[in-house]
């Protein structure tokens, strides 16, 4: 039996000054008059942070393969609940 | 000491049952992105039906507060994320002041979100108790701040049982409980607390940062 081994402290770090580059981009971006592009800046900066917390933070980079399927149906599913939803909201 | 893991019954090893109780603790937090993500969605359908009261309601948030609440949140990930890496390590010690570090600014992030609702409840924002809005939106703005209230609510509850989770732990770390070869509750734990900030990650742009351009 032997211990795991562990990412750097360094890595971790690194990720969390990425995380503060990407907040205060989206908060400085929120600024700018960009029109519709706003929202989709902000969404895309959010998966950005979430992928950085889930991939290092939550150790999926180094994850067992059963284990990231089992995280991204989550959130394949949430894409179907959102997808279908939308068929109808926006078609109204 | 290796010696000290127990492996229940249905395991062949400690390697299989650490492996199970990921598994377990990643369905548990599927769940938990379908309960957050129908709020989402509900967002997203109100929204929809009504933009322009949507960029009106979250300039009327505080986005000072909520930025630094941001920061703080996303800080004791990192925090949570080296307690977990210590615990691994056998640093006692260090996972303990890690621990110790993640409650407080999880205590932190509440008290700024209570600072928030007392502000939004000062401006007349809070729903079915003394909302007021001005002009033609007002039925989209007070519908935007009963998605703020019940989703940051429903958040903040989540941050509650992270911080008595993480307490628990911390406990469990100074009576030794962890060693490299036993770390599960505190991984479990981890998991929770950084899918807490994942949410709030959505959460952040989708209240606070709309229509603050125009």
């Amino acid at each position: 039996m032997i211990a795991h081994p562990v990412p750097a402290a360094r890595t971790y770090v690194l990720v969390w000054v990425a995380l503060m580059c990407l907040l205060a981009l989206t908060l400085g971006s929120a600024f700018l008059p960009l029109g519709s592009l706003n929202s989709a800046i902000n969404l895309i900066i959010a998966v950005a942070k979430a992928l950085l917390v889930a991939f290092f933070f939550m150790h999926l980079r180094s994850a067992h393969y059963m284990l990231r399927i089992a995280a991204a149906a989550g959130f394949f599913w949430l894409a179907i609940l959102i997808c279908l939803s939308l068929t109808d909201f926006l078609a109204r | 000491m290796a010696s000290a893991v127990v492996v229940a019954r249905q395991f062949d090893d400690t390697d299989q049952q650490r492996r199970a109780s990921d598994l377990g603790m990643w369905v548990f937090l599927a769940t938990e992105v379908l309960f957050f993500g129908a709020l989402f969605v509900a967002y997203t359908a109100t929204r929809v039906h009504d933009p322009a009261a949507f960029e009106i309601a979250s300039r009327l948030t505080n986005v000072t507060l909520g930025s630094i609440n941001t920061g703080v949140l996303l800080t004791s990930s990192l925090v949570m994320a080296l307690a977990v890496r210590s615990a691994k390590l056998g640093l006692r010690r260090a996972s303990i002041v890690f621990m110790g570090a993640t409650i407080v600014l999880g205590i932190a992030f509440l008290a700024i979100k209570g600072t928030e609702y007392w502000l939004d409840y000062a401006g007349h924002l809070v729903p079915a108790i003394n909302f007021s809005h001005p002009g033609p939106h007002a039925g989209g703005v007070e519908n935007f701040f009963y998605l703020y209230f019940f989703m940051t609510g429903v958040h903040s509850l989540h941050m509650l049982v992270g911080i008595v989770t993480v307490s628990v732990l911390l406990i469990m770390a100074a009576r030794g409980d962890f060693t490299p070869w036993y770390f599960t509750p505190v991984e479990l734990g981890g998991l929770y607390w950084h899918l807490i900030d994942i949410v709030w990650v959505f959460l952040y742009p989708l209240l606070y940062l709309v229509g603050r351009s125009s």
